[in-house]
């Protein structure tokens, strides 16, 4: 009796063990997986019975203007910032990979975008993107101030040119961008421009203030890039998610820098590899499997956006910020008119088709043909 | 030899002084980015602190944070017979005020006229309050004095003092006034900075003289707090707010980490019927947006889990706590970092556990959830900040009434009551500063968690 | 078993104990957050309790702050809706027609208190489909011109009147935009519909001719011409332009001169803007009609068609927009009431400008070319094409032909 109990007790414990988890999985997952694709064959409004209308949804999808909107915004918005975000987070890792002093402080300081909430960074930069607000600012200053910080940056580039030309001259290695003479030639460009500035050589532009709309507005930026073109405040929303999901991606890339074996760079020092030849050629090659992950995630991430999109709200046209994530809630919970629950789920589908596809396609393309992860 | 010895040393200095101007331009680089990561946040903050955060041009020069104004508050709130730190004008003090005005060549010098305004707090929250005591009702403009007059370059500069007495038997802790001066009249200085200048300079406007230094810096933080409450039970929504999240947070941390262990468990190490098809649902589950399951959630919490709540008297699980804690008891990556890490633990003490004749549930208990320690610290931090920063499914299931909100949704409330009017971004600010509080200092505390977290899954939340 | 029986016992009390609360009915109240939430509130406490307390009916509110009329869809369909709601003009049509609403013509007729024949006719209509009343108008507001009087002053421009044409007002405001070197500007002019439209009714223009939307009507384009010219001209901002959302926000700039706004500004300047010196006058006449135009904009009670508690909501309902309750809201200057009795109320007599701009507002709406704000079961989607039209032309992005053609292609798509 004793036995039979352990040994039914045995054979069930993976079960048991699963259970709590399996219960929301299939209720809220499967179940609900389901009954969207159930759902999206229907005319459900909340109210009534759904009545099978077979692909009708589908195509009625492709005819509305929005839809095909949020569409071209979702894609667009996932391939710029998928893009940007894994290149400066490698770029940034490589930066961070360094065995110095306080370094953590400053891994602290990188980290806090990410830990905080999309409703605080959303507001925050709601606030810097107004019309009258900090980041037109800052633009402001730009420009009337560009004068300035080109001759800064002329001097820079030509001071540092002698200064590593000096020394080449000596038959010392050097490169061009060594950061040792960075350091000096700031410092030198930084006395000429101010001595410039004092004596009124070079003055600030008595420039309007920039008016950028960064929200309101529909109008498509970069204006030259035609039909490839994006609302700018889906360039801002841009802005803010890289800027938001750089740091976690920088502290994957960070990870995978620390397993790279220092000998291949020793080796490749002794054939003589430059800086950048070793990034090129040791650092990439060897982050292979991280930047996979990097972009899958990035993918994911990026083609479910709508937390921006909701709080921002009216602040910009809804056709300039709209996703597809957006679209799917907007159709199911609509302001004045009836739930489109069918046509809702129709693109909550296509969404999570887009997402499948576009991760298969990376990891044929990558050529990493295991999981998820590594 | 010696030119030799020279020159070599000459090479160490130069090499030196190379690593170490090296060093100079990581840190540089270093403390570029940093401004660009943390300085949005620092300006956020100081911002928050402002009287109008969109003022143009945007300064850093923040009123609230002047020596000079923190003295001043200090000396009008101690006048006011309480603290200088939180003040209050109390029954028989007399307050003055100092100002200082220039009156250009040929406007006539009168002195300013002083009202005590009757104001409401909050934006038409508080407008109903009509029983409400004003200060002004209480407290009379005792004097209004010319303390010196100098003449300057096209016009004469004219200092008052104006004097308010509660000789009434009350303590208010409020104070505001209103100085209003003939157009032209130019404001030049005071005991502290007024809050507002309006009606092209004529007037001069302070929200509370006796406030003290900390309402007085954290003017918007305590609005906040103050302009926001339930009218039916009177609590303040934002603590109400802080507590739900916490209190949601808390819970699910809880049930993620047990249930994610379990499941984590059994999918690394014990064999049953389905287990690989499980384990690609799962990967599949977490690739899916949660705008494609939301409606059938929706649902199914509206008729509260298939009618299932009905048994218990209950109803409806939207707007409760159960329903969102109860469709996110565990999320499917957590999951998956459970089984990552069980599957990397070596199988032998497990295996000498079953010889000894251990079961399944106590080698779970005992040796698997000690040894799981690291991987457990990481998931409830990851745990924690996702469901903090939690968004789309909260908005869904919380819709009224506001007390039931968690923080994210009733940051999102704040935007329509402070930002579809008046552009009032200082409530706005203040709020998302308060909010991100926890969840950073959390941060700093267990950074390492955090960093952790991040290597073990790979997912932000 | 023991245990079981005294589980059973337990399960049956609680039964009882809730069957017993359930004795008293309470009635959901559903509406907006804000400064509704704090009137209707004060209008429970002051005149439902006294009333129906006694009847064994509470009254309770439950405002929704964020995006009402999501809100109300939902709950709806979820059967979590409030018994009694509010109904604004603008959508109300598709929640009716969906059957979500209660016809009230028999409550109506059994009802000692409350007749179809005491609520201003026009407000009554814009809630009858099919000779049937779903809804009581609690109040409406129509739009006003409020206008800085020190900006006036300082600029010794005489301050806006009724009897202003277009041109007049035009006049004053550059007299008074030069007067300050481009500092001040004269009218708040927002790229919408909402305002903008009171123009086009001025000019005679009519919304929907044969069920069809004709923005090429030459008095849609004389209003168009003259809203967009003042931007033009510099006699005019757009909120957005000065970082503000919509009139009010901007007049608490003190960077523009009027404002197009209706009663509900007058307690956000209230709480925003308290020093400040506005007054209220008509909206400018169109000089070829001689007519001014305006909007009526209104909210109604309707009564949850799935609620358990009809009778008792209609009775809340009874109480809430009682004369004394309609007095009371008046005599503070938070509404202007729907009942057709309170338009000789003393307190439009009164000299404070809150009551005479609440005046203003009661006369607007029946001045003129005046129309509700609702547009036929297209509700914001009809005014959107319009409203880009506006943003579109005042931000230089396009020409007054070009914005209005593409809207024009985009009504028709809307409309076929």
């Amino acid at each position: 009796m004793e036995n039979r109990w352990s040994s039914l007790k045995e054979k069930t414990a993976p079960y048991v063990l699963l259970s709590p988890f399996l219960f929301g999985f299939i209720v809220f997952f499967s179940y609900a997986f389901i009954r969207s694709l159930y759902f999206s064959f229907t005319d459900y409004d909340l109210f009534s019975i759904p009545n099978w209308v077979g692909i009708t949804n589908y195509i009625n999808l492709f005819k509305e203007h929005l839809f095909t909107r949020a569409l071209r915004n979702s894609l667009t918005f996932a391939i710029i910032v998928t893009t940007l975000q894994t290149i400066f987070a490698l770029l940034l890792a490589v930066v961070m990979n360094q065995k110095i002093r306080g370094i953590k402080y400053f891994r602290t300081a990188y980290y806090m975008p990410s830990v905080t909430s999309s409703i605080v960074i959303t507001l925050i930069f709601m606030w810097m993107f107004q019309r009258k607000g900090v980041i037109n600012y800052l633009l402001t200053l730009l420009h009337q101030y560009g004068l300035t910080i080109g001759v800064f940056l002329a001097l820079l580039a030509g001071i540092q040119f002698l200064l590593v030309f000096k020394e080449k001259l000596r038959g010392r290695q050097v490169e061009y961008l060594e950061p040792s003479y960075i350091i000096l030639s700031i410092i030198l460009a930084s006395i000429i421009t101010y001595v410039f500035k004092d004596f009124g050589i070079i003055k600030p532009i008595e420039a309007k203030a920039v008016d950028i709309f960064w929200l309101n507005t529909r109008e498509k930026v970069p204006f030259w890039a035609g039909p490839f073109a994006f609302p700018r405040p889906l360039g801002a929303i841009m802005i803010l998610n890289i800027w938001t999901t750089v740091p976690t991606f920088m502290i994957l890339y960070l990870a995978g820098l620390q397993g790279i074996p220092k000998a291949l760079y020793e080796a490749a020092e002794v054939d003589g590899a430059k800086g950048w030849q070793k990034f090129w050629y040791i650092t990439v090659p060897q982050l292979k499997h991280i930047t996979f992950l990097v972009v899958t995630l990035g993918l994911i991430g990026t083609l479910q956006m709508f937390d921006q999109v909701k709080i921002i709200g009216n602040q910009a046209p809804l056709e300039s910020t709209i996703t597809l994530a957006y679209y799917v809630y907007q159709s199911a919970f609509p302001g004045a008119s009836a739930p489109k629950v069918g046509m809702a789920s129709a693109a909550a589908i296509i969404l999570a088709v887009l997402t499948l596809t576009v991760v298969l396609i990376q990891k044929v393309f990558s050529g990493e043909g295991r999981g998820l992860r590594d | 030899m010696k030119i030799q010895q020279n020159y070599t040393n000459d090479i160490n200095l130069k090499i030196k002084r190379r690593r170490w101007m090296n060093v100079g331009a990581i840190y540089l680089i270093l403390l570029l980015f940093s401004v660009l990561f943390m300085g949005t946040f620092l300006f956020g903050a100081m911002s928050s602190l402002k009287d109008n955060p969109s003022k143009w041009p945007p300064t850093l020069k923040t009123e609230q944070l002047s020596l000079k104004n923190w003295i001043g508050v200090y000396i009008l709130a101690r006048q006011g017979g309480a603290g200088g730190f939180f003040g209050e004008l109390k029954s028989g003090h007399e307050v003055s005020l100092q100002i200082t005005y220039k009156y250009p060549t040929g406007v006539e010098i009168i002195p300013p006229e002083a009202i005590i305004p009757k104001r409401f707090k909050g934006a038409g929250r508080a407008a109903l309050d009509l029983d409400k005591e004003f200060t002004a009702d209480f407290v009379e403009i005792k004097l209004i004095e010319e303390i010196s007059r100098t003449s300057v370059k096209n016009g004469t500069q004219v200092s008052y003092k104006i004097s308010i007495v509660n000789s009434s038997q009350k303590d208010f802790d409020e104070l505001p006034i209103d100085l209003v001066v003939p157009y032209k009249v130019k404001f030049k200085k005071a005991t502290f900075s007024p809050n507002r200048i309006e009606r092209l300079g004529m007037v001069q406007s302070w929200n509370n003289l006796v406030g003290g230094v900390i309402p007085y810096i954290f003017h918007n933080h305590f609005r906040v707090f103050n302009e926001n409450y339930s009218r039916s039970t009177g609590k303040r929504l934002f603590t109400t707010w802080i507590y739900n999240s916490f209190f949601i947070t808390i819970v699910k941390v809880i049930t993620t980490l047990i249930f994610a262990s379990m499941a984590g468990y059994a999918l690394a190490r014990l064999k049953f019927y389905g287990r690989n098809y499980l384990f690609v649902l799962i990967l599949f589950s977490m690739m899916v947006p949660g705008q494609v399951t939301f409606i059938s959630n929706y649902l199914v919490l509206r008729d509260g889990i298939f009618g299932f709540t009905k048994l218990f008297g209950g109803g409806s699980l939207l707007n409760t706590f159960t329903g969102l804690i109860i469709s996110g008891l565990v999320g499917a990556t957590a999951v998956f970092i459970m089984k990552q890490f069980f599957e990397g633990l070596p199988r032998e003490m497990e295996e000498s556990a079953r010889i000894d004749g251990a079961s399944t549930y106590q080698i779970f208990a005992k040796i698997m959830l000690p040894l799981a320690k690291p991987a457990l610290g990481a998931l409830t931090i990851l745990t924690f900040q996702g469901v903090w920063n939690e968004f789309f499914w909260p908005l869904v299931v919380l819709t009224s009434p506001m007390d039931k909100f968690t923080l994210t949704i009733g940051l999102l409330s704040f935007k329509n009551t402070y930002a579809s009017g008046a552009f009032d971004w200082g409530p706005i600010l203040a709020g998302a500063i308060i909010s991100a509080l926890p969840i950073i200092i959390l941060f700093i505390v267990f950074q390492r968690y955090f960093v952790e977290g991040i290597s073990f899954s790979g997912i932000k939340g | 078993m023991k245990k079981g029986l005294s589980i059973l016992l337990i399960v049956t009390m609680l039964l009882v104990f809730s069957a017993v609360s359930m004795a008293e009915t309470e009635v959901r109240i559903v509406g907006w957050g804000g400064t509704d939430q704090s009137i209707v509130e004060e209008l429970i406490n002051k005149f439902v309790v006294p009333e129906l307390a006694d009847k064994g009916i509470t009254a309770v509110y439950e405002p929704i702050v964020d995006d009402f009329q999501k809100n109300l869809i939902n709950s709806l369909s979820a059967g979590t809706a409030g018994d009694l709601f509010y109904m604004d003009i603008f959508w109300a049509e598709y929640i009716i027609k969906a059957g979500q609403v209660e016809p009230l013509d028999n409550y109506l007729a059994k009802s000692a208190v409350l007749s179809k024949d005491d609520i201003i006719p026009s407000l009554l209509d814009a809630f009858t489909f099919d000779g049937k009343v779903y809804g009581i108008p609690k109040d409406f507001n129509s739009l006003a011109l409020v206008y800085n009087k020190d900006l006036f002053d300082v600029a010794g421009v005489s301050y806006p009147d009724e009897k202003d044409t277009w041109d007049d007002l035009e006049n004053k405001f550059s007299k008074l935009v030069k007067h300050f070197g481009g500092e001040v500007t004269g009218l708040c002019l927002a790229p919408e519909f909402a305002r903008f439209g009171a123009f086009a009714y001025a000019a005679g223009w009519e919304p929907f001719v044969d069920g069809k939307t004709n923005l090429m009507d030459p008095a849609f384009k004389e209003a168009f011409n003259w809203y967009t010219g003042l931007k033009e001209k510099g006699l005019g901002v757009m909120p957005a332009d000065i970082g503000q959302g919509w009139g009010g926000g901007a007049l608490t700039t003190e960077k523009v001169a009027a404002a197009l706004e209706g009663a509900w500004v007058l307690g956000f300047l209230r709480d925003n803007a308290p020093n400040l010196k506005y007054g209220v006058t008509f909206l400018p006449k169109n000089p070829r009609t001689g007519q001014p135009g305006n909007f009526i904009y209104t909210v109604a009670w309707g009564i949850n068609a799935n609620s358990k508690n009809k009778d008792a909501a209609f009775k809340v309902m009874e109480a809430l927009t009682s004369p004394a309750a309609q007095q009371w809201v008046l005599e503070r200057g938070l509404a202007i009431p729907s009942r057709k009795a309170l338009a000789d109320n003393p307190y439009f007599e009164k000299d404070t400008p809150e009551a005479q701009a609440n005046k203003i507002v009661f006369l607007g709406a029946s001045a003129g070319n005046v129309k509700p704000f609702k547009f036929k079961e297209y509700g914001g989607q009809w005014m959107d094409p319009i409203n880009v039209a506006l943003s579109e032309v005042m931000s230089g992005q396009k020409t007054v032909d070009e914005a209005l053609e593409i809207a024009q292609e985009q009504l028709d798509e809307l409309m076929k």
